[in-house]
């Protein structure tokens, strides 16, 4: 196990350098940087010049990413162009937003997508078994961001506007009510996702001969499921929750822009329209590591469930 | 991913083909049954495609012709009843005349009806790209000496550009970009995951731990990361080229890791294995003995992660780092959409580019199951035993 982690923790470090550095390359023949943005029609080129030379930006690419990799080392991710504040406090609080976000949805596709997969898996072909179906083919199909626009508009045609509905204050606390409409929008595609796995997978492990012993030994139905059945389903489903972060830190990009919460995913389009590199660069790296820590859990969770795996 | 459904698995037995044979309308319905999630995918697929080629026909005006005085233009009421009560064989219209531009109200002039025609002159342009012509497929009537007003099917935005000619341009967009890059992302998946399977041992390792790094990233934030790199504005040759080189760069892995696994496993089979001792290259035993077993996998596989290309690309339009005013896609339309959806009293035409993606993505899950089916039915023909481990 011990070696999983470390394995992991040195693949993680590995990718992150390979996109900062990615990122600095094609910055150096892009056009455009945070200086460029500021657009005053009164600033000289002369002192454009000097704003560069004070953040360093004239200098060659790899003197540049030396610089900012012995900071970020030592864990100082530079300082934002536009919102002046070191970058690692701006991310700090959205990206326990996100998490907070990212946490509620997921939990709630796996309330719904365990519920309904086991149900579905039990007959083969039944209502529920055919709802089931239906239900995967919309919620993988409906775009988020057509739903979450529709929410939008919806929440804010009735009075619940000042309970669960969009915010543009950045103080909104971690834990608010507020959080409910974008988790379940960001949990549509998951539950298409969990739903169809959970099925199959479910339906594979009641054909096993372990759960037919249980039945023939008399356990009740409620215990086959949850303990024989559930139990060797598990795997695949921890496979796909790892698998599914990705896309749901993608998801969570528009989500939150749409529907007013401050997290990582606002913080990457503010900073984004304001070509601000260095927060840019923060936020891209935490998310990618935010992503990776969460695949790593599922590893660890998967050794967890199966014994099998425990001393590969 | 999806649900196999094997309720149909009776449909390429023998007995039934030699009835057939002699029966071609039960062939037919033969042939149909089973494939109705196919053939609707289908059919809405060719739906899209049409509107993206005959865009120009199908709109009535310019997609950036401006109309400074009908901001926000409510959709236009087709008449047949006019004010006196009168009943027309042809539809017509009123003149609108913006009543508020506060609450954006506009008020129908009744004192002159003008009548609507198919197959109207407009502006002038390329039908197919080859016949230079100003036909377009409704308007109002032209009228010498009078200016005709114009018909907004679903209104009209914030400088009075036609809604629905803007949504049939969008078509055009987004239907270039998402599967191309879907098509090309395949491609290269398909190359590395061939030669990850086909070579194997150390090459196969780093190419698989690539693409399993690759899935695990957050792909929408690295597009926009990697996008702001690029000057802002790009003219739309360019953002679409980029995009596409994005698209291509950071999607692969999907198919990589499918690819490797079907030709891992057909690799096996008896056939392949003729023809490597044949000495056969390995270009040769690829593409003309594995591909052909793996195709329709790959096909199916390839309409499955197009909806996501479409979406990036749905997504970086509506956060206005795809293509830039006055160009249009579906996501970039979706960018007018505000809360007030609901009061404005025209959802439905307000909301349509959403209705269009969701169409279109649906179309594409559906014929991209029908042809998974396919393949896992063509695959047990060839004796691919079990795929799940890939």
């Amino acid at each position: 196990m011990l070696k999983l982690i470390l394995y992991r923790l040195l693949q993680g470090v590995l990718v992150l350098l390979v996109i900062s550095f990615l990122i600095f390359a094609l910055l150096t023949r892009a056009g455009g940087d945070a200086v460029s943005m500021l657009d005053n029609p009164r600033g000289s080129d002369e002192s454009i010049e000097n704003i560069r030379r004070i953040h360093g930006l004239d200098r060659p690419l790899m003197e540049r990413y030396r610089n900012w990799l012995a900071e970020a080392a030592r864990g100082d991710l530079g300082h934002s162009f536009v919102l002046h504040a070191p970058v690692l406090s701006l991310i700090r609080l959205p990206l326990l937003r996100t998490g907070v976000l990212a946490t509620v949805a997921l939990l709630i596709a796996w309330a719904i997508s365990l519920t309904l997969g086991i149900a579905a898996a039990r007959r083969a072909g039944s209502p529920i078994d055919r709802l089931c179906s239906v239900i995967i083919l919309l919620a993988s199909s409906t775009p988020g961001l057509a739903l979450a626009l529709l929410a939008l508009a919806l929440i804010s045609s009735t009075p619940l506007m000042n309970v669960i509905g969009a915010t543009t204050n950045s103080s909104v606390g971690v834990w608010s009510f507020r959080v409910i409409p974008p988790a379940i929008i960001l949990s549509v595609p998951l539950l298409a996702l969990f739903l169809a796995q959970t099925r199959v997978a479910i339906r594979e492990a009641l054909d096993e001969e372990f759960v037919c012993v249980a039945r023939a030994r008399g356990a009740p139905e409620w215990m086959v499921l949850l303990r024989h059945a559930l139990r060797p389903a598990a795997g695949p489903l921890i496979t796909i929750f790892g698998l599914s972060l990705g896309g749901v830190m993608s998801g969570s990009v528009i989500v939150e822009t749409v529907m007013g919460w401050p997290g990582l995913g606002q913080l990457t389009v503010s900073a984004v329209e304001t070509r601000d590199i260095p927060l840019l660069l923060g936020v891209t790296l935490t998310a990618a590591a935010a992503v990776m820590a969460g695949n790593l859990a599922a590893d660890i969770l998967q050794r967890l469930n199966n014994p099998r795996l425990r001393n590969g | 991913m999806t649900p196999s459904e094997s309720k149909d698995g009776d449909r390429t037995t023998p007995g039934k083909n030699q009835s057939a044979i002699r029966n071609p309308q039960s062939a037919i319905r033969n042939w149909l049954r089973g494939r109705g999630a196919l053939l609707t995918g289908a059919s809405i697929l060719t739906f899209f495609c049409l509107i993206a080629v005959f865009a120009d026909l199908l709109a009535p005006y310019n997609y950036s012709s401006l109309s400074r005085r009908e901001p926000f233009a409510p959709p236009a009421t087709i008449r047949f009843r006019d004010a006196q009560g009168r009943w027309h064989a042809r539809p017509f219209i009123y003149a609108r005349r913006l009543v508020d531009p506060v609450t954006e109200r506009y008020e129908e002039i009744m004192d002159r009806a003008y009548p609507l025609e198919l197959f109207t002159r407009g502006y002038s342009y390329e039908l197919l790209w080859l016949f230079p012509t100003d036909l377009h497929l409704f308007g109002a009537r032209a009228e010498a000496g009078v200016e005709v007003p114009r018909v907004y099917l679903l209104g009209a935005d914030k400088f009075g550009r036609d809604c629905l000619s803007r949504l049939l341009m969008a078509t055009r967009y987004s239907l270039l970009i998402g599967p191309t890059g879907a098509l090309l992302a395949s491609a290269l998946g398909v190359l590395i995951g061939g030669a990850a399977g086909y070579v194997g041992g150390w090459t196969d390792a780093v190419l698989m731990r690539a693409a399993d790094m690759m899935l695990a990233l957050p792909t929408l934030v690295l597009i926009l990361a990697v996008r702001v790199t690029f000057p802002p504005g790009l003219a739309p040759a360019d953002a679409i080229k980029l995009l596409l080189i994005i698209f291509v760069l950071l999607g692969w892995a999907e198919m990589a890791r499918l690819a490797r696994g079907l030709i891992r496993e057909l690799r096996q089979r008896e056939y392949v294995m003729a023809a490597v001792s044949l000495g056969c290259s390995p270009a040769h035993v690829i593409v003309r003995h594995i591909l052909p077993g793996a195709a329709m996998s790959l096909a199916a596989q390839t309409l499955i992660i197009l909806p996501a290309f479409l979406l990036a690309e749905t997504a970086l339009s509506f956060l206005g780092v795809g293509l830039q005013e006055p160009e249009a896609s579906w996501g970039s339309l979706l960018t007018s959409v505000e809360s007030n959806l609901f009061k404005r009293g025209h959802a439905l035409a307000e909301f349509s580019p959403a209705l269009a993606i969701t169409l279109f993505v649906l179309g594409a899950r559906l014929f991209g199951d029908g042809l998974g089916k396919e393949g896992r039915e063509r695959e047990k023909i060839l004796g691919v035993a079990d795929r799940k481990s890939a």
